[in-house]
Parts: structure tokens; sequence; C-alpha cells
């Protein structure tokens, strides 16, 4: 038994030991890994990719989407390909909804350059309106833009990292998982933050080869690609949706998905006659199974194909409108 | 609070007023409370069954509900009530402030009483340091810590699964679903109430006990003595007794009993379901107290299991969004699939749509450890001692000082945020 002053002199002593050591953890944790600062590992690896490797005021085309837009699309060929694409920044996040996109839109506003959003998406990524809870968006800018005060930093990464058995896992998950490329869970981001597969012939994913997503897409999403529609007209930037191609056996065996891709063009057509926009349809490009890793994510050689042909559009499109002085 | 600290002396001073009766003071003294009360809390409930029922198409208010408005409203209720009665004493407003605004116990309680509040902060004695009081709240702090991050964090993630998340159960899912929540709301209300208990003691302020383990309690009745204390003790004082408690008769007394715990039922939150979760738990206790004039007696083990189901079941209508919500848990509960497993196929021919074999949660599968943790929040909510009854054990000893840290320990698990359950009460 202690005298109660010198057992709450232990107590304090032991907590601030474990407090020293769990703040220098998690300090080393958000260096070397992407603190989650989200609920997406993805984003949070986005987040730190952005606030380490890019110059913000650079980016002139930003490319959004989910796994089909991070894949889908590469970056780095797409400046390679177009004369007008110089800084392309790959903001797609694995598994976002169109409204969820639509929230990581809210993040050009860091980019004060951008002359053009591409939205890379298929019907599949539509069927829910689901959104990111508690985002607050000019936190996300300023920390990519290194404008965080130490404190707000501090308080930050605190807030993300203070789950260590969270972090530990993220650790240890980070090699294995989202450093394979062979991996759809991979993380290894090209030098604008796309992220191309080396996964040949749905090696390995089993129903994601051969069977149809069901044509479900929920209106709200069209409203949202609306809205991103219009706001980017409203800020004088160029929309593109790119929509993404299906695998071509699937598309000519299933009617339910000629039906899907045809519906989601119908609308996107409507919704860019109005608000603005071009839709690049990807589906008429050659295709074969050696150029998709699974029904609609691309591989590297299959996403540099969409990736070209997205080039050719947009240099097309800017070239006509710059001609008809628009 | 100034409006009811001046309201409450007035009702408080022997004089009598010349103009205004002591009693239509008090009245106009609730009905401010309660219309403040109504306004913020139910004011789009009540808009949108106006519309349900007239069809009109009244914009609802989507008001910013002030935090903790249910708990001070019937605090400050309880002083004008008692000030009538010329039960309080002449209380320094700063003292009456702090009454209603004690940071530990503001945003859930317990719901604390002038009487047991203002004598502390006007004792000088509370004002010097106590390092025993430091190091016990400490350790009630981080159980209750422990309890609401740990805890009741994991089992939230279940509930919110079965109730939020998915369109169908099986009988296995509906169940996990119900006692995830039953045990979420335990720990998590408990926990909350231990952390204000903990920070109020190392203040040198004692806090009334508002859990005694209730979930061993062998009748409803029970429960309600065990379960959120403060607030059965108000709802007996000022709601229960005042309409004539069980003096006028047994007809009169269910009733009494039945419109208290409606009340109780509306004062959780402004939705039917609350409604009906106070009708349940009404008619429980009058069926209850019906059974026990009878003068019947139940063997103890049937008592604890009926009760504990009752609860289990109630909760599901507190916990629901909505009846289809709730219904759609109360389905699965007991006409939902069967899942056996799968070795069991073999000696069984039943090819029924209502049984399945193996694969038994398409929700849960990936939870190896949920059966683990909800046996073990039975095993503690049953069988060990709880947090008052550690207090009551505690010394400045190594053992303690292990647990406090450990519990603290719980901080590295905040990442998983949500807020307090009892927040929107």
């Amino acid at each position: 038994m202690f005298h109660p002053k010198q057992y709450l002199q232990f107590l304090f002593g032991t907590l601030f030991l474990i407090g020293t050591l769990a703040a220098g953890y998690m300090y080393d944790f958000s260096k070397k890994f992407p603190p989650p600062i989200t609920n997406r590992i993805s984003f949070d690896a986005k987040l730190k990719f952005v606030r380490e490797h890019i110059d913000p005021d650079q980016i002139d085309t930003i490319i959004v989407g989910s796994s089909i837009g991070l894949n889908n699309v590469i970056g780095s060929k797409l400046e390679d390909y177009s004369e007008k694409v110089h800084h392309a920044l790959n903001l797609s996040v694995y598994e976002a909804t169109t409204l969820e996109a639509e929230q990581i839109l809210e993040l050009a506003e860091a980019f004060p350059n951008v002359k053009r959003i591409i939205y890379s998406v298929q019907y599949s990524d539509l069927p829910h309106a689901k959104r990111y809870d508690n985002y607050n968006p000019e936190i996300l800018r300023k920390f990519m833009r290194n404008e965080l005060s130490p404190v707000a930093l501090s308080q930050l990464l605190f807030n993300a990292c203070n789950n260590i058995p969270f972090c530990v896992e993220r650790e240890k998950k980070w090699k294995n998982e989202h450093m394979q490329s062979d991996k759809f869970t991979y993380l290894g981001f090209d030098h604008t933050g796309s992220v191309p597969l080396k996964i040949y012939k749905g090696k390995g994913v089993g129903g994601r080869w051969y069977l149809p997503h069901p044509g479900i897409m929920h209106p709200e999403s069209f409203h949202a690609i609306a809205r991103m529609a219009a706001k980017a007209r409203k800020n004088g930037i160029e929309f593109y949706v790119a929509h993404q191609p299906y695998r071509p056996e699937l598309y000519s065996k299933h009617k339910s998905v000629r039906d899907a891709i045809k519906y989601f063009d119908d609308k996107i057509m409507s919704i860019v006659s109005k608000h603005g926009g071009v839709l690049i349809q990807l589906q008429k490009l050659p295709l074969n199974d050696y150029q998709f890793a699974d029904r609609t994510h691309l591989n590297d050689k299959g996403a540099a194909l969409a990736t070209k042909e997205i080039a050719r559009t947009i240099d097309k499109h800017e070239k006509t409108n710059k001609t008809q002085g628009k | 609070m100034l409006f009811n600290y001046a309201l409450g002396k007035e009702l408080a001073s022997p004089t009598k007023l010349k103009k205004v009766s002591k009693k239509t003071l008090l009245i106009i003294g609730i009905a401010f409370n309660l219309l403040l009360l109504g306004y913020f809390k139910y004011m789009d409930f009540f808009i949108a069954n106006i519309n349900r029922v007239t069809g009109s198409k009244i914009e609802l208010l989507h008001l910013a509900l002030p935090l903790a408005i249910s708990f001070y409203t019937f605090q400050q209720i309880a002083y004008l009530v008692d000030s009538y009665r010329e039960e309080t004493k002449e209380y320094d407003f700063l003292n009456y402030a702090v009454f209603v605004t004690f940071f530990p116990q503001l945003i859930a309680g317990p719901i604390v009483h002038h009487s047991e509040m203002m004598p502390q902060f006007a004792n000088l004695r509370n004002k010097v340091k106590n390092y025993y009081n430091i190091a016990v709240g400490l350790f009630i702090f981080s159980m209750g810590l422990f309890k609401k991050v740990v805890i009741a964090d994991t089992f939230a993630q279940w509930a919110t699964q079965g109730f939020d998340v998915s369109k169908e159960l099986n009988m296995l899912e509906a169940w996990v679903t119900s006692l995830s929540y039953t045990l979420q709301l335990y720990f998590d209300f408990s926990g909350y109430t231990d952390m204000a208990i903990g920070i109020a003691l190392m203040f040198n302020i004692k806090l009334p006990i508002n859990f005694d383990s209730p979930y061993k309690a062998t009748s409803i009745q029970g429960f309600w003595r065990r379960w959120h204390i403060t607030l059965s003790r108000f709802l007996r004082d000022y709601i229960y007794i005042p309409l004539g408690g069980n003096r006028r008769g047994e007809l009169r007394t269910y009733t009494n009993l039945f419109i208290t715990f409606l009340l109780g039922g509306i004062w959780h939150g402004a939705g039917w379901t609350f409604v009906f979760w106070g009708i349940l738990h009404g008619g429980a206790l009058v069926i209850h107290r019906f059974w026990k004039q009878l003068g019947m007696r139940m063997p103890k083990l049937l008592g604890w299991f009926m009760t504990f189901m009752f609860i289990n079941i109630a909760w599901v209508f507190f916990r629901a969004n909505s009846f289809e919500d709730a219904i759609k848990v109360l389905k699965g509960m007991f006409g939902g699939k069967i899942v056996l497993p799968a070795w069991l196929h073999d000696y069984f021919s039943i090819n029924n749509e209502a049984v399945q074999f193996g694969n038994w949660s398409k929700l849960f599968s990936q939870e190896t450890y949920l059966w683990l943790w909800l046996l073990a929040g039975m095993i503690v909510v049953l069988f060990l001692p709880n947090s008052m009854q550690w207090k009551a054990r505690f010394k400045p000893s190594l053992f303690y000082l292990l647990l406090t840290v450990l519990f603290f320990l719980s901080i590295f698990m905040l990442y998983r945020k949500s807020e307090f359950l009892y927040f929107n009460f």
C-alpha cells in the first residue's frame, strides 16, 4: 500500500512514460505510413503522397473516381500522351461512390491552376448514395498544402494515430497488401498518384472475372455528377466523364450490361448537355482480356490504352474550343 | 438559469405574495422550462406528426439541440418544485450555477438533486486537495473510459451493422445485433457515468450512484431500481408521487405507473419508438405489480431470464431509427432463418427455406472474436462487481495502480470515434 500522494506520483510517472513512448511511435508512424486521417487507407495514402510529393500550384489536371479512376487512368501516361496535360494528379480513392467523388473534388480548391477534371467511372460505381462522414475538406486541403499550423497538425495527427493497435495493424498490412502490384489493394503510386495494376486476365479474382454487376444506379449519383459538372463550369474548368470499358466478353454476352451502359451514357449525355462537360465513352476501344485485371479494372496495359484515348479526346476538345474562342 | 434561480428564491420565500400565488408562479416556471425543452427537442417531431395527420407541408425547423437540455431541465424543475415546497435552503447563485452546469455530469447525468450537490459546493473542506479522492477518481474515470472506448464501441459496430446496414437478418444475426446493443448501451452509459463520478471525485464532489448492475435484476421493478437510478428517482419524486403514487387505489396506481413510464419514454427522445419503449416498460411494471398483488412468486432464475429478455427486446425499439428497423430485428430474432452448423447437413435432410446450414452470417463472418466478446460482456454484467463496488474496495496499492494504467491505455483505442449515446437525451 502506498500513501495516496506517493501512489499518484507513481501513477502519473507511469502514464507520462507511456504517453511519451506513444507520442514517439505516432510521430514515427505518421512519417513512414499513411496516418489514418480518413476511413480509407487509399485516401490517407493519397493525402500523404500529395503533401510530400506534389507542388499544388503546378497541377492542371485532376483525375477523380474510385479504383476505376485510380487504376484505369495513368496520370503519368496522360502527361505523355496529351499536349494539354502537363501536370496531372490522380485523387481517386478506392471504393469511392459518386457522392464521395464529389466530396473528394472539394479538395480541388487546393490546386489553384486546375484546368480540367476527369471523372473516371463505371456504372458499377453508382449503386449507393453514400458519403464520407465527418469530412472536413478545409483541414485536408491545408494538410496537403502543408499549411496547417504546428498545433493543428499535431492535433490532426494525434487524432489520426492515437489508436495504436490500429496503426500497428496498418503497418503490418502495408507491405503485404498495399505494396504488391499484383493485388487490387496495391497503393504504389506513380508520380501523379495513379496505380497501374499488374494483374493479368483476372488471375485469382474468381467471380469478379465472369459475373457482371447488376445494373443498379442510384438517382442521387447522377445528381452528384450534375453538380460536379455545374461547379466545374462555374469555375471555368473543363469536365470530362470517362466511362470506362466493361470486359468485352461480358458486354457482348449480357444484355443487362449493355442496357446499364447505355442508360448511364444517356443520363450523362443529358447532364453534360445541360451543365457542360464531355462524355468519353471507352467501351468502343478495341480491348481484349489481356488488358483487363477483372471485369471493370484495367491492368497497366489496358489503362495505358484508355488513357491514350482520354488524352486524344482532351486535346481534340480543347483545340476545338480554342479555335472557336470558347 | 437566472430565471429559475430568481423564481426559486421567490417560491422559497416564506412571505405571502400579494398579486400572484406561489402555485401560479410554480406553474409558470415549470411551463417555461418544458416549453424550452419542447421547442428544442420535440418541435420537429410535433410538426412531422401534424404533417402526417393533416397532409400539410410545414417545414421542419432542424434546430440544434442544446447539449444536455433534458438533464438540466429536470434538475431545474426539481429545484422549483422543492422551492415551492419550501424544502430548499438559502443558496448562493454561484453554487446554483455550478449545480446546474457542473461539467462532469452535465451532458449525460447522473441527474443530481440540489439537496445533495449544493451543500457539497458550499463546504469549505471540499476545496482542499484530497490525494485519496484524486486517486479513486482517476481509477473510476479510467474504468469508465475503458468501458466506453473499448467495450461499448466494440459492441457498437455490430449493433450498427445489424440495425442500420443490413436489410434482413437471420436468427443468429438478429440476436447478435440486439444483444450487442443491450451490452453497448449499458457499457456506454455506465462508462460515461463512471467518468463523471470519477472527475467529480477529483474535486471532492460525490455524485450519486446511477447504475447498480441492472442486468442482474430478477424483475422489471428491480431493473428500474438499478438502471439510471437518478432518472427513476426523479420520475418517482416529481411525476409518480405528485400523480398520487400508490395512495389512491390499485387502478389509479397502475395508471400512475404507466403514465410515469410513458413520460420517461418521451423524455428519452422525440420519436414514436421511444414512446412505444415507454409504453412497454410502463405495461411491464403494471403487470409486475399486478403479479405481486396476486401474491404469486417466480423462481429467481426464471425471473432474471424473463426480465433480461424483456429488456433486450424493448431496447430494440429504443435503438431502432424506425418501427420498420425494429420489426426487421425482431422478425429476425423470432422468425428469421435458423442457422445450424454445416456438419449437421448430412444428418438432417431438411429442405426448408427456414433453415440454413453453415456460413452463419454474411454480416458478421469477419468478426472472429464476436462470440468471445458477447460471452465476456455477459460475464462482466452478470458476475463481476460493478464500478461502485470497485470504488468501495479501492486501495492505493500496486494492483489498483496497474489496473488504472491498463484502463488508461484505452485512450489508444479512441480512433473509433463515436458519440456518447446519452448525449441526445
